[in-house]
């Protein structure tokens, strides 16, 4: 497993120089922005059980035959999988935001994964929207743009420091971005 | 590779759990050390020849013995490769100062540095001298900042140690 820092290594012992110069410098701005990553980890973290129930709702909100007999969310006990393994894909995602790199979620969620599916029988296009959902949920709840329920009891305002999230956002969302593809 | 972050993540993961606010605790303080490591990682760096030169003189000098007929230092080629040895340690230092763990200097340096060092006959007090000079030879804030210094020797010290 790497971090952005390790990242960093790997990439300079293949040449076997030192890190100097440039390398440092988008270090340096991984520091300096390293609260705002902290607050963006925190604010999925948080919320991690509405990003999922409501990304499960939603694909099943598409897609009714999946709550019907013979679907894959039909009786409670296969419902539950889908929200345990939804909740499974989140935790990496934001590992792998934490770390500032991917390797995490690759090696440990989704090496393997569409086999997986596939041998059980989950659709992997229901699997890919919910996870779309999530990407949703997660980017509006870093940005601070979930304001769906504003104004009413559902509705979570984070209180942390305002300022420009979007190359966060941007990077969380390359991360689900990665699930997908790894489903597809 | 091991660092704090990873080290948290693995921590999180076999526990199943979301980063806590423990969790993110831990890299704040990791990150907040870091400018200081990058510090003496960029220092580090721009200096490497010059570095390890003065390191490698310094051990030939307290072990003229080398320069003998078939010892470590005796040919050409052999001190070209004493000098690359002292220069690899200080770039798996720069590295650990980028990642803020042992981790480079573990899995590429020492694991399996005893043996290497057996098979081929090489004794280990020249290194630890030169890295010895090399981190009482550094000083704030001519070369780098205090703190700076405090990480930079604290590795060296893990190599010494590693080699002693």
């Amino acid at each position: 497993m790497l971090d952005a820092f390790s990242r960093a290594v790997i990439n300079a012992d293949s040449k076997t120089a030192c890190i100097g110069g440039d390398e440092l410098a988008s270090l340096r701005s991984f520091i300096s922005e390293g609260n705002k990553r902290l607050d963006a980890v925190n604010a999925v973290a948080s919320n991690a059980s509405c990003i999922v129930s409501d990304s499960v709702a939603g694909m099943i909100c598409e897609n009714q035959g999946l709550i019907q007999a013979g679907g894959n969310c039909y009786p409670n006990r296969r419902m539950a999988a889908c929200l345990r393994d939804g909740e499974i894909i989140l935790r990496y995602v934001t590992y792998a935001l934490l770390a500032g790199d991917a390797s995490v979620l690759e090696d440990r969620c989704l090496n393997g994964l569409k086999e997986t599916y596939i041998a059980l029988g989950v659709p992997l296009g229901s699997s890919a929207r919910a996870v779309g959902i999530m990407k949703a949920c997660a980017v509006a709840h870093i940005n601070q743009t979930n304001s769906m329920y504003s104004g009413s009891s559902k509705y979570r305002k984070m209180e942390t420091a305002q300022g420009d999230c979007s190359s966060l956002a941007a990077e969380c969302a390359s991360y689900f971005d990665r699930v997908i593809g790894g489903l597809s | 590779m091991k660092s704090v972050v990873t080290t948290v993540v693995s921590a999180a993961d076999s526990a199943g759990r979301f980063p806590s606010s423990s969790d993110l605790e831990s890299v704040q303080g990791s990150l907040q050390r870091a400018n200081a490591r990058l510090e003496a990682a960029e220092k580090l760096a721009n200096g490497i020849d010059a570095v390890a030169k003065e390191g490698y003189d310094a051990c030939i000098k307290k072990y003229p013995y080398l320069n003998n007929e078939g010892e470590a230092n005796s040919t050409e080629v052999f001190k070209e490769k004493c000098l690359r040895d002292i220069k690899h340690y200080l770039r798996l230092i720069n590295y650990c100062l980028v990642v803020g763990g042992t981790g480079p200097l573990d899995e590429w340096g020492i694991a399996g540095q005893r043996e290497v060092y057996r098979a081929l006959n090489l004794p280990t007090a020249p290194y630890v001298e030169a890295m010895r000079f090399t981190r009482d030879r550094a000083c704030a804030p001519r070369d780098m900042s205090a703190q700076a210094l405090v990480e930079f020797r604290g590795l060296i010290d893990y190599v010494i140690n590693s080699l002693s």
